[in-house]
């Protein structure tokens, strides 16, 4: 059975739209600067709060920026579609810190003031957040959320196929969300992970990686859904897998262990060989470590044959839970364009390697397109999608 | 079994029967206890790797996540201490659990606060449908009411809070020695009424409310209460938060519960409890179903 | 300098939640980080919080970190070292 995409949205540090993201990777143009407030080099995106609840047209304010940006993305994916009782629906998202942003603002405040409200609280739980998504787009019945760190868009979008496929469902919006959080930006800064610059996927000389925010999310439809809707398909999820590394609690395997079983285990499910992927959409994160292990796993998985593929972090900055529903929706772009994305920074390869990322926008034939996400817990997963036929 | 005290404790086992020291320590009680069961239940079920390993868990890792915030504060700008940072995030239960295991395979968190278990097993089922011999699933939450304001979320000030985790294998009909079924799971976010959802889930497995021995519920809405009792009898109800306390896994254990009441049937003369249903309602608007029954 | 290691073995085992193991069981020049002792990346990054937090001293790049890390000897040279270039 086929699990059509018929719609995307997404929101992230280079526009708070699919086309404004397209353009900004056609002209090359990043979205990580230096934030004046964190005084570090992130993705952020330019709207606040306040800001976001009025171009949401929303009747209150208790929603945390998970939900916000979430909301923003979800609305562009679902677009003209209406709930209808023939079409089982659902949504799944995606999350690392949930509504974090408004808690950690409680905490802290709390520890020396009376005046803090609670019930701000209450936005706090992962689930939460989607509800409040649901809600607004009048979903209710299968609601999910997956908390997986880095890989969980990724897996957002491969549970919600699997529902399809088992014909739980015949519809269903799945992605991920994440607002830059002071819990994350200390976090990571903790790990002495920082690029001080913008990061360098894959290059011989990255530092590090660059944090962002971001939601998107994929309309996916079978094809009973289609047929009452009426959408059109964009390409197809033609194959995914979820695999462990198993090696440290935040370190990769220097072999990509995980990485090459996710790999090998979606090419299965999409019955191709490796040879039919014409882009790779690398996790890449610009760390010393992932990106070594990554190329590792690469290399097991593709050979002397590596496709064409890239990183796009250098765009967005790491979006953590929202990255792997951030780069599906580029790979969509990419078949939807037949171009592919560019590796932003990359000069020089890494001597252990030699392996070179694309780094123009430039037209190619593209019919299957791989995604990698991989996150804390070796938690590894690979996404193919391919021009619907 | 004896309901809970409101001044009872969690009981656990000697960990490091369980887990190594240098692993152990950086452990909260939800990653110990979920690991010391996963490790008990594989052991039980003579499975040394499960070919999925799910977890669900509304909270996560609550307590290393406040503690992250709290060296925040107290860094204020200096130095950091990273591990409550990496050890914060709700995958890392079944991420450890992997870890110690050295497996490989499927590894997923399903965090939708009370429906998290439920869909932890509704993935675990999709998996044994499509061929996998034995899945390791289990729901878990440690207490933090600091972070998640449980109270007054449910809008009840003399909720019991506690904690727990319980784990299960889920093995394929060529794989199994046990004589229970898990027959159906349910997952129902944002609903207004459960009867009609009840009555629907129960005839798409061609039964109703009659056929249902014994009804595991939670339930802390008075009118949502009042649907149950119109459509079980009274005497088939059973409020298993008297056992558990109140956390957003606790149907979990409900699940152990009966899986040990049909199995104890099964034991003695006839079985006189044949179906038993797990309603969870433990927030009003989420309604979570699991269908056991004797094979 | 005896006295500096034992502390810093005290603080070791704290800070690193090392429950079984005592200041008598680190020998002073036995390898901190993979053999010996048996610590990973992770507890290389407390242990640079640690010398901060309790000596004010930084080891700025993972080339130094490496060599300062390597033992509970090396750990303390570089204490007194970074002592004596500011007094």
């Amino acid at each position: 059975m086929s699990i059509f995409v018929t719609g995307i949205g997404i929101v992230s540090a280079i526009g708070l739209s699919a086309e404004k993201n397209l353009r900004s990777l056609r002209s090359l143009t990043t979205g990580i600067r230096r934030s004046g407030k964190h005084d570090l080099m992130i993705g952020e995106i330019d709207l606040s709060d306040q800001e976001l609840i009025e171009q949401l047209q929303l009747a209150t304010e208790d929603y945390s920026r998970t939900s916000l940006l979430g909301l923003l993305a979800a609305r562009e994916a679902w677009a003209k579609n209406k709930i209808d009782k023939r079409i089982r629906t659902g949504i799944i998202s995606a999350t690392s810190v949930g509504g974090m942003d408004r808690t950690e603002r409680y905490y802290f405040e709390s520890q020396t003031s009376n005046r803090t409200d609670s019930r701000s609280l209450m936005t706090h739980d992962n689930g939460r957040t989607t509800e409040r998504i649901a809600v607004e787009l009048g979903i209710s019945g299968y609601i999910g959320t997956i908390s997986t760190a880095c890989s969980s868009g990724a897996n957002a979008i491969m549970h919600a196929a699997r529902l399809i496929e088992a014909n739980k469902l015949d519809r269903v919006i799945a992605g991920g969300s994440e607002p830059l959080a002071t819990f994350d930006i200390k976090g990571f800064s903790s790990l002495s992970i920082y690029d001080d610059g913008i990061c360098k996927p894959f290059d011989e000389k990255r530092m590090g990686l660059n944090l962002g925010e971001g939601a998107a999310f994929l309309m996916l439809e079978n094809e009973h859904s289609i047929s009452i809707s009426g959408n059109q398909p964009i390409c197809s999820l033609a194959g995914w897998h979820n695999a462990t590394d198993a090696f440290h609690q935040t370190a990769s395997s220097p072999d990509g262990k995980g990485a090459a079983l996710a790999m090998i285990h979606a090419l299965a499910k999409a019955r191709i060989p490796p040879q039919a992927i014409d882009y790779i959409n690398a996790h890449g994160t610009g760390t010393g470590n992932n990106d070594l292990s990554e190329s590792m796993a690469l290399k097991t998985v593709f050979g002397k044959n590596i496709p064409p593929f890239s990183s796009t972090k250098g765009f967005t900055g790491h979006t953590l839970a929202a990255a792997g529903a951030i780069e599906a929706v580029y790979c969509v772009q990419a078949i939807q364009s037949q171009a592919m994305p560019p590796n932003l920074n990359f000069t020089m390869p890494m001597k252990e390697t030699g392996m070179q990322p694309e780094t123009e926008f430039h037209s190619a034939n593209l019919e299957y397109v791989l995604s990698n996400s991989f996150g804390f817990g070796g938690n590894c997963t690979c996404l193919i999608f391919c021009k619907a036929s | 079994m004896r309901e809970l005290a409101p001044s009872s404790q969690l009981i656990t086992p000697d960990y490091s029967e369980f887990i190594p020291p240098m692993d152990r320590r950086r452990m909260s009680d939800v990653q110990k206890m979920s690991i010391a069961c996963s490790m008990d239940c594989l052991d039980q079920a003579a499975v040394g790797q499960p070919d999925a390993i799910i977890v669900g868990t509304s909270m996560g890792c609550c307590v290393n996540t406040r503690n992250f915030l709290d060296k925040i504060l107290d860094a204020n700008g200096g130095p950091l201490s990273p591990t409550s940072f990496i050890v914060s995030t709700h995958n890392t239960i079944a991420g450890q659990i992997a870890l110690l295991l050295k497996n490989h395979s499927y590894n997923m968190t399903h965090t939708q606060n009370s429906l998290s278990f439920e869909q932890s097993l509704i993935d675990g089922m999709l998996w044994i449908k499509s061929g996998f011999n034995h899945v390791l699933v289990g729901g878990a939450d440690e207490e933090e009411e600091s972070l998640y304001n449980t109270r007054s979320r449910l809008n009840r000030e003399h909720l019991h809070l506690a904690c727990g985790a319980s784990f299960f294998v889920l093995s394929n009909e060529n794989h199994h020695s046990e004589a229970v079924k898990v027959v159906d799971v349910g997952s129902f976010g944002l609903i207004d009424g459960i009867t009609d959802c009840i009555s629907h889930f129960l005839a798409s497995n061609d039964l109703d409310a009659k056929s249902i021995d014994l009804v595991l519920f939670a339930q802390n809405d008075q009118q949502k209460m009042d649907q149950l009792k119109s459509i079980f009898p009274r005497e088939r109800l059973c409020d298993y938060q008297k056992l558990t306390g109140t956390y957003y896994t606790n149907s979990a254990f409900a699940m152990h519960y009966g899986v040990d009441m049909l199995l104890n049937n099964t034991k003695t003369t006839e079985a006189e409890v044949r179906y038993i249903l797990v309603c969870n309602n433990v927030i009003p608007e989420n309604l979570g179903l699991i269908l056991l029954s004797i094979k | 300098m005896q006295d500096l290691k034992y502390e810093l073995k005290k603080q070791i085992i704290a800070e690193l939640k090392l429950e079984e193991i005592k200041p008598e069981d680190i020998q002073d020049d036995a390898p901190l980080i993979g053999d010996g002792l048996g610590l990973d990346s992770i507890d290389a990054l407390e242990l640079v919080v640690l010398l901060e937090k309790y000596y004010g001293v930084r080891i700025m790049d993972e080339e130094v970190g490496r060599k300062v890390l390597a033992s509970v000897n090396t750990m303390a040279e570089f204490i007194l070292e970074q002592k004596a270039k500011t007094t």
